[in-house]
């Protein structure tokens, strides 16, 4: 955990009666001088922050929970008790959000092994690494609503991509019109995207990897599957967590851009994800009360997921 | 030893054909701003034959991106801005001052961290509504800014926990009082971290669209991200002009990632390296 850095910081004694005679004299006349001021300072520097976190980050999370159980609309305000999570959970559009969580899920070893992949061959010296480790990284610096734009262009059905496609004789698909394929091309897109987020974590792992060790694993003649297998995946069984996480996280609550503009929740409502959903009850149907169920229960599917993400690979990497 | 360099080889080809598939979509976007619509519809792979600046010029007045991108200029200067002062402070005021309650304001910043908008957008929004902040320019600066704060605040504090005490200590027997450390070491020392994570804040800001759609609903506060939605449904049939538009929401990004490359690599692998 990196709160492990600070502990020691926080926990320090104050140094005092370091300063000669004379120095000490005048900080103590200055100190009583403006004695309140000065004790109060670390609470002056810290409250305007504390004041925006909590205003605007922890006390909505409570008071969204607390609104979760109220009505909409003709209800405004009353107390409607689990009234909005039944609704919630016999609505297809949100089942349909949560199977399509379900798909994120499965398909996240492939997000997570591609920028992996790529940055093993980069640490390798690959020909050209500096240039692949700066080209790769440019998308994930990019807006969703510019790549989503751009790949609207690209993917319409009449668009080059198809066109391309017809060159090799492959048929056109429908990437944004057909509701089987939609999702996933939602979600290649944002691995496009965001691919080379990872990869620079990937790449700093691989900084603090022991270069003894691939030298010994390679004059004893291990091939490359085997380097990766025994040396790098243990080596790195920390940045591989932190980039399982934080792509999960990434998928949940960043691919709204994207679902926003390339294919708004269609066709047929198969690209909803909790987060569209969440958006379309607040700002479309104004639900608000409703909404925050929605989120409610997106926070508890985070959390579920990433908690058991951790104790998954927690438990995998000891078994190695 | 042959065997091996050959192998190298067969990896770069698949890795050289996968950046100039992270590459083209941008330049094929930059090409279809620079055709007529003719050309376009005839042929949108061909390179055009000039550099026509009719579409860009349609897109920044006819299309209204120059209002837009005035507005998101306006937010994230504003957003940045109160980021890195309160950010910078309270970083200070966590790495190097001992006061009670700081170990709980530490977690109670890192919880933070892990709130995702998706959460707590529905109440927020309402608070916002409530206090006639919806739809201003301080109402969306604020929301970034409360957005971004707790990722700011810890890597400002782990930058500044770096700064050996000797130095403030220093200070301090100079005369300086908590104020004149943080003005006089800690700004000018924190300054290649407040740049990273500057940057980092500003392309954050500048990329949003949430936020901006539900915190700024009317069409003259629209932030440039929210207008090029827009635009796709305007010019759906005149596909050079929306290119056009987002081009020039892609440009502003494309030069601070040329100039500051390996600053917001560094910012965002901060942190995920430590034990």
């Amino acid at each position: 955990m990196p709160l492990g850095d600070f502990t020691p910081l926080l926990a320090r004694p104050a140094r005092a009666g370091r300063a000669d005679g004379t120095a000490t004299a005048s900080r103590r006349r200055r100190q009583t001088g403006g004695l309140s001021a000065e004790r109060l300072s670390p609470f002056v520097l810290i409250a305007p922050a504390v004041l925006v976190i909590v205003l605007f980050r922890l006390w909505p999370l409570l008071l969204g929970v607390n609104f979760s159980f109220t009505g909409d609309g003709e209800r405004n305000g009353a107390a409607v008790g689990l009234d909005n999570y039944a609704e919630l959970f016999a609505d297809p559009l949100f089942l349909g959000a949560l199977r399509n969580v379900g798909w994120l899920v499965l398909l996240l070893p492939v997000a997570v092994a591609i920028p992996g992949t790529l940055a093993t061959f980069i640490y390798l010296r690959v020909p050209g690494h500096r240039f692949y480790r700066s080209v790769y990284f440019f998308p994930a610096v990019l807006s969703p609503v510019i790549v989503g734009s751009i790949f609207n262009l690209l993917l319409s059905f009449d668009g080059p991509v198809n066109s391309l496609l017809e060159v090799v004789g492959l048929g056109p698909v429908d990437w944004l019109g057909d509701s089987d394929v939609a999702l996933f091309t939602v979600l290649g897109v944002h691995i496009w995207a965001t691919f080379g987020m990872a990869l620079v974590v990937f790449l700093s792992g691989f900084a603090t990897l022991d270069p003894a060790l691939l030298d010994a694993a390679r004059s004893d003649g291990a091939t490359l599957p085997q380097v990766i297998r025994h040396v790098i995946i243990p080596g790195l069984s920390r940045t591989i967590q932190f980039v399982f996480v934080t792509t999960m996280i990434g998928m949940l609550t960043s691919m709204f851009g994207l679902i926003y503009v390339m294919t708004s929740g269609g066709p047929g409502g198969s690209t909803y994800l909790p987060e569209y959903y969440i958006w379309i009850q607040q700002g479309q149907m104004n639900r608000p009360a409703f909404a925050s169920a929605a989120s409610t229960v997106l926070f508890l599917v985070m959390l579920v997921v990433g908690l058991a993400q951790v104790s998954f690979l927690r438990r995998t990497g000891k078994e190695d | 030893m042959r065997g091996a360099r050959i192998s190298r080889w067969l990896i770069a080809v698949p890795m050289a054909l996968l950046a100039l598939a992270t590459i083209y979509p941008l330049v094929f976007t930059g090409n279809a701003a620079m055709k007529t619509r003719r050309d376009y519809i005839l042929d949108r792979f061909a390179f055009a034959d000039t550099l026509r600046w009719d579409n860009i010029a349609t897109a920044w007045t006819t299309a209204g991106t120059a209002r837009y991108f005035a507005n998101s200029v306006i937010v994230v200067a504003g957003a940045v801005a109160m980021l890195l002062l309160l950010g910078s402070m309270a970083g200070f005021a966590l790495s190097h001052l001992r006061f009670r309650g700081s170990r709980a304001l530490f977690l109670g910043c890192l919880a933070a961290l892990f709130v995702p908008f998706q959460v707590i957008m529905v109440p927020l929004v309402r608070t916002m509504a409530d206090t006639g902040l919806v739809d201003t320019y301080p109402g969306l600066i604020l929301a970034y800014t409360a957005q971004y704060l707790p990722f700011t605040i810890y890597l400002m504090a782990s930058y500044y926990s770096a700064i050996p005490t000797e130095i403030t200590d220093a200070a301090r027997i100079d005369g300086n009082t908590t104020y004149g450390v943080y003005r006089r070491i800690m700004l000018p020392m924190g300054r290649p971290a407040l740049l990273s994570v500057g940057v980092l804040n500003a392309l954050f800001c500048w990329n949003d669209v949430l936020i901006a759609l539900l915190m700024m609903p009317s069409a003259e506060h629209r932030t440039l991200m929210v207008g090029v939605t827009s635009l796709r449904g305007q010019y759906s049939a005149d596909i050079p002009t929306f290119a056009s538009g987002v081009l020039i929401a892609a440009v502003p990004v494309l030069a601070v990632y040329l100039f500051f490359q390996r600053r917001i690599a560094d910012a965002v692998t901060a942190g995920s390296t430590k034990g």
